[in-house]
């Protein structure tokens, strides 16, 4: 029993921990290499991609989307997607999509004469599953190793544990307070009628008994 | 614009729901606040009564009236979102 408690703990942190590792902004030292647009009919990996443009028809199976080819400040390739997030889920509120592709394309640059970028993205590059972290923002640095400070993901996990604790603190609170006194009533009244049951049917035994031959 | 009313739809019943349990919890407080303030200044007469009678200005009171930063909050946040997002 303690084993499947712990798998459950363990799980239930993981999936807090995946989730917030997806939708948090991520910032990446790149230089874009080039941007594209391609078809793409969604499967599997349907839960990866973002929605359409917003104002456009919704509950399409597939739709042209735009791309962003980088290779990373470690020499690594990386290929974002550009999409909207609308109104929808992650709340980034992105609806400048077209801006944002004009922008990356302003900035492509060659190896030879790089122009480093910092590219806001939330999501993950996964090559089994075709997925593609979603580009937000972009911008010119002088470097590539420019020093980037999350403050808006200090914040928010700062007040996501303060909520958290804030709440766990009262409802521990309540527990003690209003549940745990009833809870023991309960066991209290349950192992009092369990004792004159087992006196009453003492009682009834011993009456049968009276008939019984000795 | 189908997306913006399911946002506003779900949004609202969240932070309503937020807004009714908060404004339970804290006229809760309130009371308790009350009541220990009675018991600490040793006050006699009616308690109930004038716990009733201090909520009932509670009722009316701006600190009440700032439980609404649950729904003003989060619109103020999105719009600030959507600026910075797409305009800034």
């Amino acid at each position: 029993m303690i084993y499947v408690r712990w798998a459950v703990f363990v799980l239930f942190w993981l999936f807090i921990g995946a989730f917030l590792h997806y939708t948090l902004p991520q910032h990446d030292v790149a230089r874009v290499v080039d941007t594209f647009e391609q078809r793409i009919d969604f499967g599997e990996n349907s839960l990866f991609w973002a929605s359409p443009n917003s104002g456009n028809a919704d509950l399409v199976v597939n739709r042209d989307v735009l791309f962003i080819q980088t290779v990373r400040s470690n020499d690594r390739p990386m290929v974002y997607r550009n999409e909207d997030t609308g109104w929808g889920w992650p709340p980034y509120f992105k609806f400048d999509t077209k801006n944002l592709q004009t922008e990356a394309a302003d900035l492509k640059s060659s190896k030879e004469d790089p122009q480093w970028v910092v590219i806001r993205h939330y999501g993950w590059r996964n090559e089994f599953m075709s997925i593609f972290p979603n580009a937000v923002s972009i911008r010119a640095v002088e470097g590539p190793d420019v020093r980037i400070i999350p403050w808006l993901n200090i914040i928010i996990l700062t007040v996501l544990a303060a909520l958290v604790w804030a709440i766990w603190v009262r409802w521990r609170r309540f527990r003690q307070a209003r549940i745990d006194p009833v809870l023991e009533d309960v066991s209290d009244s349950f192992e009092a009628a369990g004792d004159s049951l087992a006196e009453r049917r003492g009682r009834i035994q011993r009456w049968l008994d009276t008939w019984r031959k000795k | 614009m189908f997306a913006l009313g399911r946002l506003v739809v779900i949004g609202f019943v969240v932070l309503s729901i937020i807004y009714v349990v908060l404004s339970f919890y804290s006229r809760g407080v309130r009371r308790r606040k009350l009541r220990e303030q009675w018991d600490q200044e040793g006050m006699t007469g009616d308690r109930d009564a004038w716990v009733e009678e201090g909520l009932q200005d509670y009722d009316g009171s701006l600190r009440r009236k700032l439980l609404l930063g649950v729904y003003v909050v989060p619109t103020l946040l999105v719009a600030l979102i959507i600026y910075l997002t797409n305009f800034a």
